[in-house]
């Protein structure tokens, strides 16, 4: 069993923006969610547990690795994808796994080349392993990104906002790849899709301005709010209203009309529908706590 | 719409620092260059440092810097809107496709030329303040010539720009990427070079000047015959060639603007859309294979050479790189091509000839190469957005930045090797077959490889610690090319600090690759230590992850690296400071040298505490022995010498006085004597004698020297005292006699900054000056013709020379030694040289010719014979006796390029006839003409020679060209064969008044002016021979001659020439003397116009009109016509080519405009008036006409 953890953590940037707020987490195997907004701070986090950025203070152990001591050693045990993965020009995909599966260590070439075709029939690119990769979609790039994250047994793999740009049957392959690989390693997979974390992972997380304001498994956030959602459809000049008296998680488009979901202890009767609350508004009543129209 | 676009695209630009950086430099190294000693664009001697000339010239060389910034101002104007996707929003609007192409274009012409205002403000700020810092003294500025800056604005700057910017801007508009238009640049660039390599002979110099696409070749063309007075006063203007230069190419760029305009369109063109294939489901199925990670040795490896493959193969397949790659290629071959090399004569493919054109062509690429592509590599992961995954992977960051490096280094290589083999082939193609490839090797490991090495490291290093790409190449072209410069503001001299410099290791195939490779061995090791301490150094801070800045990188690899990591670092430290230790040791202490300050204040010094010894009487010196040992494979030497010194004068001496030096250690024993002054720093000794020498006392005095070479010094080395080669003269190897003025500072700028009085340059003409005509100009009164005698000694495998008959020859020990007498009492100036020689031998009547020279040089040997053979012939049939039993021609490595005459031997320089080819040329044998002059000094120097004053020269080194151009003739049937051979003689007459730095004299009081005597001298006197016959003149300089052989002091003047010359000269030409000897003439000449009517007797009837003015010109080359009242010839051509002169008359001229006609029997192609140009005529080329009929 592998242990992430991460103690006190803050980092803030030359221009004031704090992006990591005293962040404590305890991760083991398994797929872990990290949910947030954009500019929540999973980018950083994630950078910084892939050694790439330091903290300002606080520490996150790998097992018995200390990441900002030891960096080389966690990086022998980590697979990452960026948020953004770009490819050399003029490369093939095969020549560009196998460059990265030697910088991982792999130096057995016959392993490699078996690793190699194996991660990229796994992501649906074998037969396009000569051609180069620049001439890819965004999608298959992004699918060369996940099979080089998965290179070389790592132990902590971190997947910063993995599916964006994935089709939808592309996006179901990439899951049950991770769902393989997570049942002994560590997996941190950061998204602001909450369906991805609700249809993954077993533990999860949800971070706003820098502070992990949720922490926890799924369904227990969802059973906590059980009873105290409401949704109703209302008119688009009545918003304002609304929003003034009820403290509203959400609000969408349905046909054309706003429906809102209100989070209420009491029964709010009415047009009001007592609805099953879903991750999402565990989500947007996590980071919504001002009731802002969004 | 244009106006809005043109003023907003202004403006906006004007926000921005660029344009203000830019005019900044460029006017601060315009300042550095007007306000400081720098002779950089001509401010030179009488020209003003702010004059048109100056001003024009500086112009045009800041032209290849205003490029960098055309190219960003054009590239930009075409591209912005793409750059940042805002071309789809600007393209949809009412913006008119004309005023948005050209107002984008005329906004980046004007940015683009404002950064030449700084000539204006350099220039102007500079001609103050320089004289007013003290930097420089007042009298080098003259007056504010504000139409010399509009004109060389309009002229050069803008129309410049213009062409730079229509080729960037059109492709920029059409291939819309920054490297394309950087490739166009860069071709221009390219094309330039080339025109430049055109120039080196005379033929090609009109078309050179019209393909120059700058303008800068016709500048020259135009001013190459300017007089310092024309320099300071013509402002440059759209005349001539410069108006036909500028047409050309502003057309160009005109067709170039006008086709990109209307291949332009909004539209935009419609990206390849790809057909989206079925992606294909694999059924394949695939194992994940258990697999280890392991990070050992092995796997280090791997990882670099995956590295270095990605790295390598990324630069190896981009188009710039293959383009740079071309470009090289085509200056090489172009280089190869048309490289001249004296007098329109090619010389063998040697070898180091191969080499310098591949260095000269191709390394300037490949630093762009390295510059370029090392931003590139340390870059790229961040740019293709990779690092993350990279940065994350556990690699060593130093294994990554190695591999960059080593990619860098191998393609460098690559490049290089390419080029030697295009060399190695053109030698083949040149039916050359001595192809030496251990040569091209060692000089490319020793020489080339580090320096790649040492660039590619400091470069990643310079990139890794940047905060962009652009920052890391401006550092790093302020460091290649900024250092030197910074070098020499602050005097530095030491190679230590001038990144990758070693000494020179040119090649020489008597000496291979000379005295620098010891200290270039020792050199390269000190900087590829260095190199390697940046490396690690840059893989302690390279940034993994997010960028941080330069601070956050030090602290970070102080913390970061491991302790091995550290350890290797402090190990190669010591290393270094190891060797730099050593270096310092060898180059500073062991080899001490000044700077050029010290040298300066030192001269100044010795004139200001011992010219007061300047009139000091000094015994001369009568006879002298000499026993020399040298010790090649040592590379030192070791010098006895006997003299015995006379009281010639009528006065007591009581004093000697030397000039010493610290390369050649000395040892007096002068007897009866004690010293009263010893200074070591300025190199002077005084002895006191204890009885002073009376007038007609003898004394015998020895002098020994030794020169050591000791470890290895900053520069080269002494590139005398060799292992192969060494050429030693008796000036050098003994202490000097008497205050000796030509120590003395001589620039008269540098004098007037340091408080000294004004010097001139030589003594008056004046046959009354008694005092001065008992010295000669060579051995400056310290001795006359002596008798000497000359043991040396040499190792076993060598020969060693010394002026004279071989008496005797003997061995002991390992040692060769030789004893040599000269056989009649000569000048005191000989040479010693000792080497391993093949040696061709010859009879003439009872004189021996030897030629000694390197195995590999036997090509023209025969050829030198006949020369010297034929020199003989004339001479002594026209002059006089030869008083040698010997005549020596000695090959000497080609670390200098010359021939000299010492006694009967004639040391002659590798790179200077004895590599040149000649089997085809039946004409120009350079050879010939330098054996010929050689040749005649053993009468015209070495039988008489002038006293210490103006003119003297003329009797040796004019006489010595007269006589061999009159060989020349003698072996030429064809006359017009001789013009073409004395056209360099007048080009570079002209061109040599323009460089004056002092004062043009006439012929007869020639100030040891080059230009003067050996140009004008030769031309003027082969002028005279055809005036009034060439016996007349032989007859002259015989009688001369035979006054004056070998006679004791009094030494003649021009003047006792001019007298024997004088009655010779009919009375109808008596105005020659005064024309061509005592005055300084020029003619301008025309033909204005040529017709032909048949007659009725079937013969032609020609009519010419011509022009004539005679011009007279002061020392300065203010210029004013005369009447002419002069005999010149009139002719005419048979051919276009000029090569057969079918008529000629010398006919009397004597109005400026004058008609002529003459019958020929066949219609001439050309007429002309002086066809043979015996006459020294700026502009020859209007004195020629083709015929037309009447």
């Amino acid at each position: 069993m592998n242990k992430l953890t991460i103690e006190n953590l803050t980092k803030t940037y030359p221009n004031g923006v704090k992006a990591l707020d005293n962040v404590s987490l305890e991760i083991e195997n398994g797929m872990f969610g990290l949910l947030g907004p954009n500019g929540a701070g999973k980018s950083s986090l994630m950078r910084t547990l892939a050694t790439l950025q330091e903290a300002d203070s606080g520490t996150v152990m790998l097992n018995d690795i200390n990441v900002f001591e030891q960096p080389t050693e966690l990086r022998k045990n980590l697979g990452y994808l960026p948020q953004e993965f770009g490819v050399y020009p003029q490369i093939t995909a095969y020549e560009l796994l196998d460059h990265l599966a030697i910088l991982k260590g792999i130096s057995n070439s016959k392993e490699r080349k078996e690793l190699v075709s194996y991660l990229l029939n796994k992501v649906n690119l074998y037969e396009k392993r000569n051609k180069s990769v620049k001439e890819f979609s965004g999608g298959m790039k992004q699918r060369i990104g996940i099979a080089q994250a998965l290179i070389g047994n790592p132990n902590l793999i971190i997947v910063d906002e993995p599916t964006a740009g994935l089709d939808p049957s592309e996006r179901n392959r990439f899951y049950n790849l991770l769902a393989d690989v997570s049942e002994d390693v560590i997996v941190v997979l950061s998204t602001h899709i909450v369906d991805d974390v609700r249809e993954l992972c077993t533990k999860m997380a949800i971070m706003d301005l820098g502070k992990i304001v949720f922490h926890g498994a799924p369904q227990e956030a969802i059973d906590s709010l059980d009873g105290k959602v409401y949704q109703k459809l209302v008119r688009r000049d009545e918003l304002e209203e609304y929003a003034n008296s009820f403290s509203i998680i959400s609000n969408k488009m349905v046909g054309g009309q706003p429906l809102i979901h209100v989070l209420s202890e009491t029964d709010l009767g009415g047009d009001f529908e007592l609805v099953k609350p879903n991750l999402e508004d565990v989500f947007f009543s996590n980071i919504n706590t001002e009731n802002t129209l969004v | 719409m244009f106006k809005t676009l043109f003023i907003s695209e202004l403006k906006s630009s004007l926000k921005r620092p660029m344009v203000y950086i830019f005019t900044f430099v460029l006017t601060a190294i315009i300042f550095g260059i007007t306000a400081t000693d720098v002779s950089i664009g001509g401010g030179v001697g009488n020209v003003y440092k702010n004059s048109p000339y100056t001003i024009t010239s500086l112009t045009l060389a800041m032209v290849l810097f205003g490029i960098l910034g055309a190219t960003a101002f054009f590239n930009k104007a075409a591209l912005k809107d793409y750059d940042n996707m805002f071309n789809e929003i600007i393209f949809s609007t009412q913006v008119s496709k004309r005023g948005y192409f050209f107002g984008r274009f005329f906004a980046a012409l004007i940015l683009s030329s404002i950064p030449f205002l700084g000539v204006f403000i350099g220039i102007s700020l500079g001609s103050i303040y320089g004289p007013l810092f003290g930097w420089t003294s007042e009298d080098q500025y003259g007056d504010f010539h504000f139409m010399a800056y509009v004109n060389s604005f309009l002229l050069f700057v803008l129309p410049n720009m213009f062409i730079v910017g229509s080729i960037i801007f059109a492709l920029a508009m059409k291939w819309k990427k920054t490297s394309i238009s950087f490739i166009g640049v860069l071709a221009i660039i390219v094309i330039y070079f080339v025109t430049q390599t055109l120039t080196s002979d005379l033929d090609n110099e009109t078309i050179a000047a019209l393909l120059d696409t700058f303008g800068n070749k016709a500048y020259d063309n135009y001013t190459k015959y300017f007089t310092a007075v024309e320099r300071n006063t013509i402002n440059p203007s759209l005349v001539g060639i410069i108006l036909y230069n500028r047409l050309i190419w502003v057309s160009v760029g005109i067709i170039i603007l006008l086709s990109s305009y209307f291949s332009f369109s909004f539209k935009q063109v419609s990206k390849k859309t790809k057909s989206k294939k079925e992606e294909l489901i694999t059924n394949k199925e695939f194992l994940l294979p258990s697999v280890n990670s392991s990070f050992n040795f092995n796997g280090t490896f791997l990882q670099f050479k995956s590295f270095f493959k990605i790295n390598f193969n990324n630069i190896f397949k981009s188009t710039t790189f293959r383009v740079l790659v071309v470009f090289s290629f085509v200056l090489l071959i172009s280089t190869l091509v048309g490289g001249f090399e004296y007098y329109g004569l090619k010389s063998y493919p040697v070898t180091y000839k191969m080499m310098n054109a591949i260095t000269g062509s191709v390394i300037i690429f490949i630093i762009i190469i390295l510059v370029f592509y090392s931003g590139e590599l340390v870059w790229r992961d961040r740019d293709n957005k990779i690092n993350e995954v990279i940065d994350s992977t556990a690699h060593n960051s130093l294994i990554s930045l190695l591999a960059k490096t080593i990619s860098l280094i191998a393609l460098a290589s690559i490049v290089y090797i390419f080029a030697t083999v295009i060399g190695i082939v053109y030698q083949l193609g040149f039916a050359y077959f001595r192809i030496e490839l251990g040569v091209y090797l060692f000089n490319f490991m020793l020489d080339t490889l580090p320096r790649f090495i040492i660039m590619s490291s400091f470069m990643i290093f310079i990139q890794v610690i940047s905060s962009n790409k652009y920052l890391g190449y401006f550092i790093s072209i302020i460091l290649i090319f900024g250092t030197n410069i910074i070098k020499a503001i602050l005097h530095i001299n030491t190679r230590m600090l001038s990144l990758g410099s070693i000494p020179s290791i040119s090649y020489s195939d008597l000496n291979s690759f000379g005295p620098g490779v010891y200290g270039a061995v020792w050199f390269n090791i000190y900087w590829m230590l260095f190199a390697l301490l940046t490396l690690i150094l840059a893989g302690a801070m390279w940034n993994r992850g997010v960028a941080t800045p330069l601070f956050a990188k030090i602290k970070n690899a102080w913390k970061s690296s491991t302790k091995q990591y550290k350890t290797v670092f402090y190990t190669v430290l010591v290393l270094w400071m190891i060797t730099g230790s050593f270096v310092y040791y060898n180059t500073q202490v062991l080899n001490p040298y000044d700077n050029s300050d010290t040298v300066e204040n030192g001269q100044v010094e010795y004139e200001q505490k011992y010219k007061k010894h300047e009139k000091a009487v000094l015994p001369k010196i009568i006879d002298i022995k000499y026993f020399i040992d040298i010790f090649p494979e040592e590379r030192n030497v070791s010098v006895k010498a006997k003299l015995t010194l006379k009281n010639e004068s009528n006065t007591k001496i009581d004093s000697l006085f030397f000039n010493t030096s610290d390369k050649w250690v000395a040892k007096f024993d002068i007897p009866d004597s004690k010293v009263v002054l010893d200074d070591e720093d300025l190199g002077f000794k005084i002895f006191k004698f204890n009885n002073a020498l009376k007038p007609g006392d003898t004394l015998s005095i020895k002098l020994n020297t030794e020169y050591k070479t000791k470890g290895f010094p900053n520069g080269t080395g002494s590139t005398n005292v060799i292992k192969n080669g060494t050429f030693i003269r008796n000036s050098q190897i003994l202490p000097s006699f008497g205050y000796n003025s030509s120590v003395e500072l001589s620039d008269r700028h540098k004098r007037k900054e340091h408080g000294l009085p004004t010097k001139e340059r030589m003594p008056k003409l004046d046959s009354t000056n008694t005092k001065a005509l008992m010295a000669n100009y060579l051995t400056n009164g310290v001795s006359d013709y002596i008798n000497a005698e000359t043991v040396i000694s040499t190792s076993s495998d060598q020969i060693a020379i010394a002026p004279g008959s071989l008496i005797k020859q003997w061995k002991e020990g390992d040692r060769n030694y030789y004893k040599y007498k000269v056989d009649h009492k000569s000048q005191n100036f000989y040479s010693f040289i000792s080497g391993r020689y093949e040696i061709a031998t010859r009879k003439w009547n009872d004189v021996d010719i030897e030629v000694y020279y390197d195995k590999k040089h036997s090509a023209n040997i025969e050829m030198m014979m006949d020369a010297v053979g034929r020199s003989l012939e004339y001479y002594t049939k026209n002059f006089g006796t030869y008083y040698h039993k010997q005549c020596r021609i000695i090959e000497f490595p080609k670390y200098s390029t010359f021939a000299q005459a010492f006694p009967g031997t004639m040391p002659y320089s590798e790179s200077f006839g004895f590599i040149i080819d000649l089997e085809d040329e039946k004409e120009n044998n350079i050879i010939d003409a330098v054996i010929a002059h050689e040749m005649s000094h053993q009468w015209w120097a070495h039988q008489v020679i002038g006293a210490n004053m103006q003119g003297s020269t003329m009797m040796s080194e004019s006489f010595a060209e007269y006589s061999s151009l009159m060989t020349l003739k003698s072996t030429t049937e064809n006359p017009m064969k001789m013009r073409e051979f004395l056209k360099y003689n007048h080009d570079q007459y002209l061109r040599g008044r323009g460089s004056e730095t002092k004062k043009e004299l006439p012929l007869y009081k020639v100030e040891n002016q080059q230009y003067i005597h050996y140009k004008k001298g030769s031309v003027v006197l082969y002028a005279l021979q055809d005036y009034i016959g060439e016996d007349k003149v032989n007859l002259a300089m015989k009688e001369f001659l035979d006054e004056y052989k070998y006679k004791l002091p009094p030494y003649p003047t021009s003047l006792d020439f001019l007298k024997h010359l004088e009655p010779k000269v009919p009375d109808s030409l008596k105005y020659l003397i005064n024309d061509w000897f005592k005055e300084i003439t020029l003619y301008d000449n025309r033909l204005v116009e040529a017709k032909y009517t048949k007659l009725e007797n079937g013969k032609y009837k020609v009519t010419i009109d011509v022009e004539s003015f005679k011009v007279k010109a002061d020392s300065l080359g203010n210029q004013t016509d005369v009447a002419t009242n002069d005999w010149i010839d009139i002719g005419a051509f048979a051919d276009k080519d000029e090569d057969k002169l079918i008529y000629q008359k010398r006919v009397k001229i004597d109005k400026p405009k004058m008609t002529f006609s003459f019958d020929l029997d066949t219609i001439p192609a050309k007429v002309a008036i002086d066809p043979r140009h015996l006459l020294i005529d700026r502009v020859y080329k209007d004195n020629i006409k083709v015929v037309e009929e009447k």
